[in-house]
């Protein structure tokens, strides 16, 4: 086979791709200098053009029929959705468009019970803060080198006295200044209130009865738990705050300390205390009862321990 | 019936505006397709319906041309296996295969009645790669992702069908008794 054969040969392969114009630059060109020098090739490309020129010519002549095109239309036009359908959404977006509103009312409702419980939580805890300040802070009731032990049993009383210890052994860092039972001025609430000076700063451990009333249970609302006792903190009015329930009473912890250095203090102090209540209110006033001292300490002082 | 994915609302009219000027095309395509004008026109009616209701993942700018016909193809190969069943009869039978390798010379002149009676005999696996790169002009590669098919079968699947269309034609030429101007088997033999 000679160098022209072989020449055709390549051409021939490559004249559909020539002619549908899908070949490289380079190899177009190889193919129109062969094509320019080889009559034979020429017609064949010729031949093969003319072919395909007939083809589209014919093809492209045929018209679809106007009824087709009517028919075509007129399914359109039936296709057409309304107006109300094209706007309703699938079913399994109107089920997740309910449920994110069933969540969203749910989570909105879980809000609104953790603000109330919060309110609540604060609503008692500012008993102890209140206390603290017009008590302690303000009213500066203590001794600043603070009294004997038997002192301060004496003025807590015989249902209390019991306490002082457990509150020295649970506070080792703080030195009880002051122990007795007051009020705060336009309130018949009636606290125990030991007063103590460490770290730099006054400590105050409050009681007072709960009358009924209690905290929230809540994960949100508890900030800690000691012994089974849930325990609460707040920061009110410049004070630290940390809240308990034991038996019949409210118990808190105030201080101007850290809040998480006030959330230990009543964490060690809750258990204990619980322990050493008295069990049952009536029992304690009748105990209260002979102790006049204490009590015109409370009614007609009101902190005024001085 | 609830649509399955939101649907904005569009007017069948900015359908249409898009869509009806390749009517023609689609159809001088889908005649070549189906067995039959009837079959033909049902095909372009559900490619409009389909192309209508998935008219929301067009993308405005692109090729709708191309659009419509990949969803005709899609049409064509489900609806295959129908015409098929009712049609036997395989065009490429009636080719005498011995000589596609060969070059085959054509009449001087084409007649439109003899190159559409050729298009007919060229069977419609290879009519339609035809119809899609000579007359519609589209490249290798929107025939490939038309029809579904790899570039290199979109190749040799138009070199055999142009083959085949000019032997029918050959055919059809000797059967008038029309000389091609290359029966000489010597000029016809020299590149082989």
């Amino acid at each position: 086979m000679n160098r022209i054969n072989i020449e055709c040969e390549r051409t021939r392969r490559q004249l559909d791709a020539y002619l549908s114009n899908e070949l490289l630059v380079e190899t177009t060109s190889e193919i129109l200098r062969h094509l320019e020098k080889c009559e034979a090739c020429s017609q064949e490309l010729a031949s093969r053009m003319k072919v395909r020129d007939a083809l589209r010519k014919v093809v492209l002549s045929q018209a679809p029929p106007d009824r087709l095109i009517e028919a075509v239309h007129q399914r359109l036009t039936e296709a057409q959705p309304s107006l109300w359908t094209t706007f309703h959404f699938p079913v399994w977006a109107l089920a997740m468009a309910s449920l994110v509103v069933v969540f969203g009312v749910f989570i909105g409702q879980q809000w609104l019970e953790v603000q109330r419980g919060r309110r609540m939580v604060a609503g008692v805890l500012t008993l102890g803060v209140s206390d603290h300040l017009h008590c302690a802070i303000r009213g500066h009731n203590y001794l600043d080198e603070g009294r004997p032990p038997d002192q301060l049993r004496e003025r807590l009383g015989p249902a209390y006295a019991g306490l002082l210890n457990v509150v020295q052994q649970r506070l080792p860092r703080f030195q009880i200044l002051e122990a007795h039972q007051c009020t705060v001025p336009g309130s018949p609430r009636k606290y125990v209130h030991f007063i103590t000076s460490g770290q730099g700063t006054i400590l105050s451990v409050i009681l007072t009865k709960r009358n009924g009333e209690s905290l929230p249970d809540g994960k949100s609302l508890v900030a800690d738990a000691s012994n089974g006792i849930n325990l609460y903190k707040a920061h009110l009015e410049g004070m630290n705050v940390a809240g308990f329930e034991a038996k019949d009473y409210f118990g808190f912890v105030v201080s101007d300390l850290d809040q998480n250095a006030v959330l230990q203090t009543a964490a060690g102090l809750a258990p204990a205390i619980r322990s050493a209540l008295p069990v049952g209110v009536a029992a304690l006033e009748s105990q209260e009862a002979p102790e006049i001292i204490e009590a015109s300490l409370i009614t007609n002082t009101s902190c005024d321990a001085r | 019936m609830m649509q399955l994915l939101y649907r904005p609302h569009v007017h069948v009219e900015d359908f249409e505006a898009v869509a009806m000027p390749h009517f023609a095309d689609l159809y001088r395509t889908a005649k070549w397709l189906a067995p039959n004008l009837t079959e033909a026109e049902d095909l372009i009616q559900e490619v409009y319906l389909e192309a209508w209701k998935s008219f929301h993942r067009f993308k405005s700018g692109t090729n709708c041309r191309a659009w419509l016909f990949q969803i005709m193809f899609h049409h064509v190969h489900h609806f295959r296996r129908k015409w098929t069943k009712e049609s036997k009869l395989d065009p490429f039978d009636n080719l005498e295969q011995g000589t596609i390798a060969a070059e085959v010379p054509v009449p001087e002149e084409i007649k439109d009645e003899d190159i559409l009676l050729a298009l007919e005999k060229v069977p419609v696996e290879f009519r339609e790669v035809v119809l899609l790169a000579d007359v519609q002009e589209f490249s290798y590669k929107e025939v490939a992702q038309t029809i579904g098919i790899p570039v290199g079968t979109v190749m040799s699947r138009l070199s055999r069908a142009r083959k085949l269309l000019r032997q029918a034609l050959s055919g059809v030429a000797r059967s008038y008794g029309i000389r091609t101007g290359r029966d000489d088997p010597a000029e016809v033999n020299r590149h082989e």
